[in-house]
């Protein structure tokens, strides 16, 4: 029986199948929810699914395949077990003229068990196209076939489900056994019923010269098994000797009729060799694929597409480097509205250089050669007192020289308000300028980023002058 | 209290904060721009493992009136150094509401959170005294700082201002953020790691998630190519006919949906490598897989991103020899090495006629009387190498982009011609490229092999 939420069937493989089509989640919300389990591997993922399932909307494959499953099974199991009672019945029918034959009974209830158990084993171990081989031997295999004719068997595209030619097999075999043990079943319940309600004789006939001796052989050979506990079901000589049976013509051994009482004494073996090869025997065997089905649906599970992702995301740390805060975007203008000029004048009542040194403003005057009444440093290394008394001796026509990579901040934007609200300061040219090797021109992306803070002063009297 | 490293990236508006911080954060989704003021409140990017935070970064506004606040500082603080950052705190206490202010409170609270001071500077600009105001500021926080010299432009101060910003920082590093790639990533941090000695550890640990990080992308995206070919060259495009032979519209319309399907297939997988690499809303220029136009399977430019004709009739003559070779072994030898030379005589000619094979269109099967249309597997030789070609490019431009760009990728370098993979790995793929043709199924092994050499030559690309 399988224990909820650690292994998987048949019916969870199908609803991670269908859940993965749908839902893969992402490797945080994968990886909070393995860290949240004490569980691993697979087992992480059955529970997973088992969390995540209802996010299938559709009917589940799993219902509608189970469905079609379990419906076939419990016909051809009640067929199979009503066969099986039947052939029972069949082979032990006795009339009192003529004795049941035991080989015929052996044949069925042990020989052909122990046939389709080595077919079975031939087919476990075989691949894909062995086993297609060897079921082919299957009544069941073309029952099947007929089968998928029916009407709610087409409810169900077969091609959709997940299924590898090797895991059907394996469903194959597994439903192979619970039919053949039926069938013993079938056969053992036939035997009992008979034994009890009617009283047999049982002897043994056979075409080919079978000396008692060896058959008797033989016979204690298949009742090793219960030979130690049960030895009153392993057939004497003496009463396989009694129950050689000859048919000549419709008379009755005249020794088979003085031992009479001795004959029934086979139904024993007959039980026990029923139930330990026809039914034992396949428990075990049923057991066995019942693993072999759990180790090919473990595999089938790992190739399934995205289980491998999943698992990684699982066992991989979820690494996150973003910011939970919203960033204030902030609109760029793509071109600034306001018109650089392009030419100095040649006369300035004052000069100022945002942010340059004495010695720096000299080089530029060197290199500009403008002519000014007066000329000073503003900003820089400049204390706010220093920089009032020049801003006050401002008046008439301003030129300030600022530096074009150096971005206008607010304390240069206080500085130029100050100069434009004096009424003696007629106007005001900002020109950035470049680094002595650029030889002081300046970029137009510069320019422009110059052009679009200072247009927002929206002032007449300024103007950006690029050199 | 949060016990973590925490670092402000802080400076004068356009020297690149938030370019350092989208490269080091690893998110191109940042505003970046030449306006001064575009980064306008302080954003926190935490480092975080399965949601415990490594360490945090902050992206600031630049200094607006650096002056103004200095003089406010100095105005109030006639203290010892141990008491100044009581007047900075004082400071951004009383004008936490204002407006004129409002770009040094959001810089300076982090820092006075405990975070360390990352200071940016354009190196590629001379130095200017104006910046000592700001430096000035910094060091009444009193907190472990660190300078970054970045270069924007092509000129070089870095001489000069390291000299300047020696006397104010404990370590000076150059770090562009639009060039830097993993280890470069990985330096600075080590970098910020010498700052404070209880922040050593949690950087270290930083460093190594961020290196398997990486791995992780790598192995991700190898996974993401390998299935990509394996979808691409095993793709069979099937569809009903109506009559008894294939019509030339019924014919041309699978062909159709065939080409649509592969190039689909490859925007998939593009958009894929794009999201492992979080540079999923980049704008790209790239000519879109054509395989109906001649240039592609042309010698020439199959040169660029596949194989040219020569090297096909030797790939595909090893391949075949290695084919034969195997039937050589399992007759241990009688076959006197013809399967050998057999095989690779086979792979060579086939090579040279397949150079020009495209798709084969098929006409499979009756079932029930119906007749089925198929397309594919693409038998061009050359085809896997175009893909795998564009593939890679595509991929390992993406991991070596910088979070911190901005500009659009341009796929359609043709400069591509780096060599990464040599005759014997070229052999290698062609086995399973043409088992993918035939349609059969790749073994366990084959694959992991095929991804070795995916990944092996992707790592080449990527240094």
């Amino acid at each position: 029986m399988q224990k909820k939420n650690s292994q998987f069937t048949l019916k969870s493989y199908l609803d991670l199948a269908q859940l993965l089509k749908h839902y893969k989640g992402n490797h945080e919300e994968n990886r909070v929810f393995a860290l949240a389990q004490k569980s691993k591997g697979l087992k992480l993922v059955s529970l997973w699914m088992n969390k995540n399932l209802y996010r299938v909307v559709d009917e589940l494959d799993s219902s509608k395949y189970l469905h079609y499953l379990t419906l076939l099974t419990s016909l051809f199991g009640f067929t199979v077990l009503l066969v099986g009672f039947f052939t029972g019945f069949t082979l032990l029918s006795y009339s009192g003229k003529e004795p049941v034959n035991v080989i015929y009974l052996l044949l069925v209830m042990v020989g052909l068990p122990l046939l389709s158990m080595g077919l079975t084993v031939l087919s476990m171990f075989s691949g894909n196209l062995g086993a297609s081989f060897f079921n082919h031997f299957s009544p069941l295999y073309y029952l099947e076939k007929v089968i998928n004719f029916l009407p709610f068997a087409r409810k169900i595209d077969f091609s959709e489900l997940p299924f590898s030619a090797t895991l059907s097999k394996w469903i194959f075999l597994q439903r192979l056994q619970f039919f053949s043990f039926l069938f013993a079943l079938g056969l053992f319940f036939s035997l009992v019923l008979t034994i009890v309600s009617k009283d047999i004789a049982f002897a043994w006939s056979s075409t080919l010269e079978i000396d008692p001796v060896a058959f008797q052989g033989v016979l204690a050979t298949l009742a090793t098994p219960w030979q130690s506990f049960f030895p009153s079901a392993v057939p004497s000589l003496e009463l396989v000797e009694v129950s050689h049976y000859f048919r000549l013509g419709e008379k009755l051994d005249a020794n088979m009729v003085q031992n009479a009482d001795k004959l029934g004494a086979w139904w024993k073996f007959l039980a026990m060799a029923t139930l330990t090869y026809a039914i034992l025997l396949r428990l075990l065997l049923w057991f066995g694929i019942e693993l072999g089905f759990k180790v090919q649906l473990k595999k089938e599970i790992l190739v399934l597409e995205g289980v491998k992702k999943l698992l990684r995301e699982f066992k991989t740390p979820f690494v996150s480097t973003q910011s939970k805060k919203l960033e204030q975007h902030l609109e760029i203008k793509e071109k600034p509205t306001l018109p650089a000029s392009q030419t100095l004048a040649d006369k300035y009542a004052s000069l100022v250089a945002w942010n340059y040194t004495d010695k720096e403003l000299l080089l530029l005057q060197d290199h500009n050669k403008i002519k000014v009444k007066s000329m000073d440093v503003l900003g820089g290394r400049n204390s706010f007192s220093q920089d009032k008394l020049i801003v006050d001796k401002l008046k008439g026509k301003v030129l300030f020289y600022v530096k074009a990579w150096e971005p206008p901040t607010m304390d240069f934007i206080d500085c130029l308000a100050d100069v434009l609200e004096k009424d003696e300061v007629t106007k005001v040219e900002v020109c950035p300028l470049g680094t002595s090797t650029e030889n002081y021109s300046s970029k137009e992306s510069d320019i422009e980023v110059w052009l679009k803070k200072l247009e927002k002063l929206d002032c007449d009297k300024l103007e950006v002058i690029d050199v | 209290m949060s016990n973590y490293p925490k670092f402000a990236v802080v400076g004068h508006p356009n020297k690149g904060k938030s370019s350092i911080v989208a490269s080091l954060a690893l998110d191109n989704s940042i505003q970046i721009g030449n306006t001064p003021g575009t980064t306008q409140i302080k954003r926190g990017f935490p480092l975080t493992v399965d949601g415990e935070v490594v360490y945090e970064l902050f992206d600031t506004p630049g200094f607006q009136r650096a002056r103004r606040v200095f003089a406010w500082l100095e105005e109030h603080g006639d203290v010892s150094a141990d008491k100044r950052i009581d007047i900075v705190r004082q400071f951004v206490f009383e004008h936490k509401e204002s407006n004129k202010f409002k770009d040094e409170v959001e810089l300076l609270e982090p820092i006075l959170a405990g975070a360390g001071i990352i200071y940016v500077v354009d190196a590629s600009k001379p130095y200017g005294a104006e910046y000592e105001v700001e430096m000035e500021i910094l060091r009444w926080c009193g907190q472990p700082s660190m300078a970054i010299l970045n270069l924007i432009g092509d000129e070089d101060y870095r001489e000069d201002w390291t000299r300047a910003l020696g006397q104010y920082f404990r370590l000076v590093r150059t770090y562009n953020p639009i060039t830097a790639g993993h280890e470069e990533h990985l330096e600075l941090l080590e970098g910020m790691a010498q700052l404070k000695e209880e922040w050593t550890k949690p950087i270290k640990k930083a460093i190594g998630v961020l290196d398997d990080l990486y791995d992780q992308k790598i192995n991700n995206s190898v996974s993401t190519i390998v299935d990509y070919m394996v979808e691409v060259l095993s793709f069979i495009h099937k569809e009903k006919i109506k009559g008894e032979e294939v019509s030339d519209e019924e014919s041309e319309r699978a062909k159709r949906f065939y080409r649509e399907k592969i190039v689909r297939y490859e925007s998939e997988e593009r958009v894929k490598i794009q999201t492992i690499w979080n540079h999923l809303n980049v704008q790209k220029h790239e000519g879109e897989l054509d395989l109906d136009a001649v240039g592609l399977f042309s010698e020439e430019s199959a040169s660029i991103f596949g194989l040219s004709q020569k090297e096909l009739v030797i790939t595909g003559a090893s391949a075949g020899a290695i084919t034969g070779a195997g039937f050589d072994l399992m007759t241990a030898g009688h076959t006197l090495l013809l399967g050998s030379i057999i095989g690779g005589v086979v792979g060579g000619v086939g090579a040279m006629f397949g150079f020009d094979n495209l798709y084969e269109v098929k006409v499979l099967g009756q079932t029930i009387g119906k007749r089925e249309l198929t397309v594919g597997p693409m038998q061009n030789l050359n085809f896997p190498y175009v893909l795998l070609g564009r593939s890679l490019y595509h991929a390992s431009v993406i991991a070596k982009r910088s979070h911190a760009k901005r500009d659009d990728l341009n796929l359609e370098n043709t400069s591509f011609t780096e060599k990464v993979m040599d005759a014997s790995t070229r052999k290698e793929l062609e086995k399973v490229h043409a088992k993918l043709r035939k349609g059969d199924e790749l073994e366990k092994e084959e694959l992991s092999a095929y991804q070795k050499i995916i990944r092996e030559s992707f790592l080449k690309l990527l240094a």
